[in-house]
């Protein structure tokens, strides 16, 4: 029960969201980093030269689109999603059977694979934006999870290779945006379109957190109820971030198949989604940056301390530790580190 | 379609029943979709498999769930009780974590092969029931599981505990203004959904085969009976679970891959025509 007038609240939150009109210098600082940060990932090919650290690193980039687009929706809806691997995994599949079924040029199936991943979101989101909570993760992970039980199933073959998964082909003259299909498994080569792809929607995500389209989702988050006491629509500004964010997930999921060349149901999967949604905690939800810190780490520790399989141990236990004692993630205890120290500075 | 795959439909309903109540008690009044309780599942299973295997099938039907009530005590002590003042979600994804690990450990302790549990001479062979032959353990899954459900039912309705349970279901705070002793409550509840969880682990042993994916399969299908049942709603929960075991059991009779997707579709339809569940009356 609260005691306090419900307006006080709406416009307390508002004025502690990010305000473009009233911070444009923000906004310029943040877009100049953003650049810095855009120019300064692409020298990694030149500096990383050994190629199993560098597919790693590209991997970290393909898979934090997913976890960005998960981070995003808990950042500003506060909703956790157990279901972008649905997107993630359609637009890799959209890529293959665009390619090796129909012919396409990889140029267009990044795009048709984009476009079926984002489609996909959109009637997901319908059904699942107005429930909340353990509604809202339930219902992302049945619906994902009945997508993945439809791919594997020996009438799907055709299409996505059920339980085989799907080898991608196409003519050795057809290129994506100028690298041939033995240029694209290079991952210094392909590094460019990854790490742009990221870059770019990290900056596009983070433009729309800080608009008033965002503020008006930290109001829904805040609470759904006063805001459409208020006479805002509610579905539609949580439809469309739910969108966006699973546009950003099929980004990634399409440049994975491009880039692996196989696509496997797995990444259908509720691992998958699990996985990526695991990362973006531990790396926290408090910034957008978080959850990208995570997905590097996570790679990182699968490539180092899987042995004997026990990865999911330790990625059960390092979940469990970081939600009882850090709950912001890595980047939140940052903060608040940070926050501590200025305080006594001052 | 005969007797026979209606039967099968009930004997998985049966095991979804059991399992869904104890979910949909810890649901009810800890507000925590218990993730890990497809692991609690398959180590009911596991542990079922060892002690049959050691003594006999009667003594793990006895064992199984004690143990999980114990690991259902920890669960409460260590992080349902310390952690209530947390987001709910937060604690769910706890409960994930605690999952990937079990997965492992079952793993690490007995495999990754997959292990098979024969049940007990006197419930091997058929028994002739509408006018077809059936296995008589799937028979006594179906009676033990009815008899379980009902006495569940009547011991909620019918018990002091009962009645503080169901008060402190509908709202939590107010039963403890009014004098239960919620933790208590909830230590309870959460044991015995533990239990439960075991028992039916415990059952489906002889009757599916043991791998370490089997909790994983499972869950998912019974977060969907709760859903689908109506959030923190038992009675609810268990007519969704017998009604999806035999809808699907039955439907895979007709086409093997629609059936696959039944329990995705009943959700969709569930939450599209009463948002709430079949029995809910709110959605958290």
């Amino acid at each position: 029960m609260t005691t306090t007038a419900p307006l006080d609240d709406i416009t307390e939150s508002m004025l502690e969201g990010p305000a473009p009109g009233r911070r444009p210098r923000g906004t310029l600082i943040g877009l100049g980093v953003g650049v810095v940060v855009l120019f300064a990932g692409l020298a990694v090919p030149y500096v990383i030269t050994d190629t199993y650290r560098m597919s790693l690193l590209l991997d970290a980039t393909i898979l934090s689109l997913m976890a960005l687009g998960i981070g995003f929706l808990a950042r500003h809806l506060g909703q956790i999603s157990l279901g972008h691997g649905a997107f993630f995994g359609v637009a890799a599949y959209g890529v293959g059977v665009a390619t090796t079924n129909w012919g396409w040029s990889p140029t267009a199936a990044v795009g048709f694979a984009v476009l079926a991943g984002t489609a996909i979101s959109l009637v997901m989101g319908v059904l699942v934006v107005r429930a909340s909570g353990f509604g809202f993760l339930m219902l992302t992970l049945a619906l994902s999870q009945a997508l993945y039980s439809l791919s594997v199933q020996t009438s799907a073959r055709p299409l996505t290779g059920a339980h085989d998964g799907k080898l991608l082909s196409y003519d050795r003259e057809m290129t994506f945006l100028g690298l041939t299909q033995a240029d694209v498994m290079n991952p210094g080569l392909f590094w460019p379109f990854a790490w742009i792809a990221l870059t770019a929607c990290a900056m596009v995500l983070w433009l729309v957190g800080r608009s008033p389209f965002g503020t008006t989702l930290e109001g829904i988050r805040e609470n759904e109820e006063r805001m459409r006491f208020s006479g805002y629509d509610t579905f539609l500004p949580r439809l469309t971030a739910f969108v966006l964010s699973g546009a950003v997930a099929s980004l990634g999921g399409a440049l994975f198949a491009i880039n692996a060349g196989y696509v496997s149901p797995e990444i259908l999967g509720f691992t998958t989604a699990g996985d990526s949604l695991i990362a973006a905690l531990i790396g926290g939800f408090g910034m957008l940056a978080g959850p990208v810190l995570g997905t590097f780490l996570f790679v990182y520790a699968q490539a180092n301390f899987n042995f004997g399989g026990n990865l999911h141990l330790f990625t059960g236990i390092a979940l469990i530790v970081v939600l009882v004692f850090m709950p912001g993630g890595i980047t939140g205890a940052f903060q608040k580190l940070w926050r501590r120290v200025r305080r006594s500075r001052r | 379609m005969n007797a026979a795959q209606v039967l099968n439909g009930v004997a998985l309903g049966s095991l979804l029943m059991v399992l869904s109540s104890g979910l949909a008690m810890i649901y009810g009044l800890r507000g925590v979709a218990n993730f890990a309780h497809g692991a609690l599942y398959m180590s009911g299973a596991y542990i079922a498999y060892t002690v049959s295997d050691r003594f006999n099938f009667w003594l793990a039907i006895l064992l199984v769930p004690l143990a999980l009530a114990v690991i259902g005590v920890v669960l409460e002590l260590v992080f349902f009780r310390p952690l209530q003042h947390r987001s709910h979600i937060e604690l769910g994804l706890i409960t994930f974590g605690l999952a990937l690990m079990a997965e492992r450990i079952v793993v690490l302790i007995w495999g990754e092969r997959t292990l098979r549990v024969t049940p007990p001479e006197i419930l091997q062979g058929t028994t002739t029931l509408l006018g077809v032959e059936y296995p008589t353990y799937r028979l006594s899954i179906i009676v033990i599981a009815l008899a379980l459900a009902a006495a569940l039912v009547l011991w909620l309705r019918g018990s002091r505990v009962g009645l503080h349970i169901r008060a402190a279901s509908q709202d939590i705070e107010t039963a403890g203004i009014m004098g239960v002793n919620v933790d208590r409550v909830s230590l309870i509840v959460v044991s015995l959904g533990c239990a439960l969880a075991g028992l039916a682990g415990t059952l489906a042993a002889p009757y599916i085969a043991l791998d370490p994916g089997m909790g994983n399969a499972f869950l998912i299908t019974v977060l969907i009976v709760v859903v689908v049942g109506g959030i923190g709603s038992i009675g609810g929960a268990m007519v969704a679970g017998m009604g999806l075991g035999v809808i699907q059991t039955v439907s895979t009779v007709w086409s093997p891959s629609f059936a696959v997707v039944v329990p995705y579709l009943a959700l969709t339809i569930v939450l599209l025509w009463r948002p709430t569940g079949l029995a809910g009356k709110r959605v958290s």
